[in-house]
């Protein structure tokens, strides 16, 4: 093929994607010695020149307001993406509405994302084992928690020991004290019998590596500045370019892996983007990392004739299983905030407190009508004004116009609270993905087609969320002003996984214990495609993790000639 | 905390550096030191319901001893960019019409009882009109539907005005700056919330009985 330049260089690994388990790969390898070549399709990112830190909302378009090109605000950080990325459609199946977040940037969704950094705990690596529902993973609790206590001192992440059931602590940084509204819903919660602990988010509130801790400016999602918050290019990707042994490549769209007579992965086939060409680059180790359902979406497209169904496919299995978290939320309005003396609420970007699921006896013991739990994030206080703001006052006032209502509404503002569910979805045999045979993307890349689908068990946890929102909020002598639809879209919550499930069967799975395929030995994924469940702890930690055990075995097994 | 004096003369820094940055880019011309105000272009009202939106945003949100009003805030700018940018993104216009149309309402029922647009009618008939649909709740069938439009309205007014730099120094919020130490919530802050706990509080969002532990 004329067309295709091949690339002259030869690498030990190549990394596609440079979000959280992209960016925990080229880390570990290149700090390993080897010569890491990494694929991203979107553009450079700067947080030091490009964050949005401390501009006004009024300074903003429309004060800042979500659009279909940014859904979370004008100064998001998410510079190229959101649910819908011009040129790069996907479509849906029957009955599907599924949402598909992505973010074409160096870091990917790692810039913007909500620090929320919770381990998974024992239970939540045999599910299976403990209900009968969904997969076990091939790997316990034990097995990854000594790189759950590497990921969060490297990340920087904040926290308390509370030694609550399922719920590990870790080596955590000093938490921020709470701000009034979650001192107020932690009393209510005590006595509810919720626990409500500070939260886990990773965002420094001490200095580490050189990074700063944080100012309290509370608009993380916006990338910080200064790197006192983890994100990809500043915590993983700086260290690793520094060893000189990290070539990025940005505007690389994967289209597939190549491969061998032997059955062994050569390399990538990438678009560029600047020119459209073709680009090939070779390596003895291929990760994919471009994010759950981009890396099977690049599996099913590798075909061979030795991998008629895409790579590592033998099974049939990729695409299969995708989870995302349940999510439902209700807003209310808590008198007992009103009119107080002004203060700066802003704290860290995100809730200083939260709550972890707590009724794992009573559903062990049968006694709840749906599997597997949620965790409860707050919102509240004091933040900054923006589109929308003091909307629906007549849902509290009843109405009204002129000097009355703008003293009362003075003392309205900050009394609003926000519960947020975030729950355990189980994998089932309607949600997954798999080549669409019809519709390409502007870079002649066969696009992904969803089917998704909730089960009961979600359907129940949403509505218990929502039940037990409105119980708090009444509880505070507060009033439910609004509630979310009563469970979210496949992919609104943005944390999808579970597109080459891991296991110990080959059989049965796509990956073994060390996310390397069963079919083909030197390609490994780092990012949530490997998860065999999707636990209420948000996937970022754990790819960190898994990334990083996943790592030292790939390093190992270079220093050992098996790769 | 671990932000000594040093470093946060150093967070400060960076902000308006990156700030000053982004606008060069963003400008292919240079930018003189203290640029004009640009006038702002409508895209959506005309000069009759332009004055109208005036009138109306500042019954609304009049000045006080706080603030200005609406109008000084910009708040009819931002209504009329604002219903243009949602009829872009909505792909329809159900917005900006239910507001033009009960902007047409209030000159019609205006003109009816009085002779006179609303915009220059008197106060006292001005407030006659608005009486019947400012509250929802109390609103007769027939004018149900021009209270949603003036729900719509005031939601407007109001966030426009509150989110604008006049209404964030009113509330007053504090944040979007570097803070040394987070110490939690202020002291005199949660010292009226406790004396609440104990004695319950009446607020406008409802009563707080005593709390029980």
């Amino acid at each position: 093929m004329p067309q295709v330049k091949a690339s002259p260089k030869s690498y030990d690994v190549i990394v596609v994607g440079s979000g959280a388990g992209g960016g925990i790969a080229a880390h570990i390898l290149t700090l390993a010695g080897a010569k890491v070549c990494m694929l991203e399709a979107g553009g450079k990112y700067d947080t030091a020149k490009q964050s949005d830190m401390f501009k006004w909302n009024y300074d903003a378009p429309h004060r800042a307001a979500g659009t279909k090109a940014k859904p979370f605000g004008h100064y998001d950080a998410t510079l190229v993406g959101g649910w819908q990325v011009p040129g790069e459609p996907y479509t849906q199946g029957p009955g599907s509405d599924f949402m598909w977040y992505r973010a074409r940037m160096v870091g990917g969704r790692t810039n913007h994302y909500g620090r929320i950094s919770l381990r998974m705990g024992p239970y939540d690596f045999k599910p299976y084992s403990r209900d009968g529902k969904g997969f076990d993973w091939p790997i316990t609790y034990d097995d990854l928690a000594p790189y759950y206590d590497k990921a969060e001192e490297l990340i920087g992440v904040f926290g308390s020991q509370e030694g609550l059931e399922n719920t590990p602590d870790g080596r955590f940084q000093p938490a921020p004290a709470p701000r009034a509204h979650e001192r107020i819903i932690k009393r209510v919660s005590d006595k509810l019998k919720i626990p409500c602990i500070p939260s886990r988010l990773a965002i420094l509130t001490k200095p580490v590596n050189g990074r700063r801790a944080c100012h309290y400016c509370a608009e993380c999602g916006r990338a910080c500045a200064v790197n006192a918050n983890f994100a990809s290019p500043g915590v993983h990707l700086k260290p690793a370019l520094a060893t000189g042994n990290l070539e990025i490549r940005t505007g690389a769209m994967c289209r597939e892996v190549t491969v061998g007579s032997d059955g062994k992965a050569t390399g990538v086939s990438y678009i560029d983007t600047a020119t459209r060409k073709e680009v090939t680059v070779n390596a003895r180790v291929v990760v994919l990392a471009a994010s759950c359902c981009e890396t099977a979406r690049i599996m099913l497209n590798s075909k061979s004739t030795l991998f008629p169904n895409g790579i590592a496919n033998s099974t049939g299995l990729v695409g299969k299983y995708i989870m995302d978290t349940v999510g439902a939320s209700v807003n209310g309005y808590l008198p007992i905030l009103e009119d107080l003396p002004p203060a700066n609420d802003d704290g860290v970007g995100g809730m200083h407190m939260y709550m972890p699921w707590w009724l794992y006896k009573e559903q062990k013991a049968g006694k709840m009508p749906f599997a597997r739990g949620y965790h409860v994030e707050l919102g509240g206080g004091r933040n900054m004004p923006g589109a929308g703001t003091l909307g629906g006052s007549h849902n509290i006032l009843g109405g009204g116009y002129g000097k009355g209502l703008k003293r009362d509404l003075r003392k309205m503002y900050g009394a609003n609270v926000h519960f947020a569910g975030r729950g355990e979805m189980i994998p089932n045999d309607n949600s997954f993905c798999e080549i669409d045979p019809n519709v390409v993307d502007q870079w002649g890349i066969p696009v992904l087609r969803f089917h998704f689908k909730w089960s009961d068990d979600e359907i129940l946890q949403a509505k218990h969320m929502q039940d037990t929102f409105k119980e708090i909020i009444t509880a505070a002598g507060g009033r439910v002003t609004g509630a979310s639809a009563p469970i979210s879209r496949g992919g609104e919550i943005i944390h999808e996984v579970g597109a080459t499930k891991m296991g110990d069967d080959p059989k049965t799975s796509v990956l073994n214990q060390w996310c390397q395929a069963w079919d083909c030995k030197n390609l490994f994924i780092t990012d949530a495609a490997p998860f065999a469940s999707n636990a209420d702890k948000n996937p970022t930690l754990s790819i960190t993790a898994l990334g990083w055990r996943t790592s030292d075995y790939i390093a190992d097994q270079i220093k050992k000639r098996n790769l | 905390m671990d932000v000594t004096r040093r470093n946060l003369i150093t967070i400060l820094g960076v902000a308006p550096a990156a700030a000053a940055a982004q606008t060069q880019g963003e400008h292919a011309h240079p930018t003189p030191a203290t640029p004009a105000k640009k006038a702002y272009v409508r895209k959506i009202f005309n000069d009759h319901q332009w004055r109208a939106v005036q009138v109306l945003s500042d019954l609304i949100i009049p000045a006080d001893e706080h603030s200005g009003s609406a109008t000084a805030a910009g708040v009819p700018e931002f209504i009329d960019d604002w219903l243009d940018f949602r009829d872009r993104e909505d792909g329809n216009s159900n917005l900006s019409a239910g507001i033009i149309g009960g902007l047409a309402w209030l000159d019609l029922e205006s003109n009816h009882l009085f002779q006179k647009d609303f915009a220059v009618a008197a106060a006292a008939q001005q407030t006659q009109i608005l009486d019947r649909i400012a509250w929802p709740a109390r609103a007769t069938a027939a004018d149900r539907r021009w209270a949603t439009f003036f729900t719509r309205f005031r939601d407007l007014t109001v966030s426009g005005f509150f989110s604008s730099k006049m209404g964030v120094a009113d509330l007053p919020y504090l944040g979007n700056k570097a803070v040394g130490e987070w110490k939690g919530t202020d002291p005199k802050v949660w010292a009226v919330i406790e004396e609440r706990m104990k004695n319950g509080y009446k607020g406008l969002g409802g009563e707080v009985k005593p709390w029980t532990d």
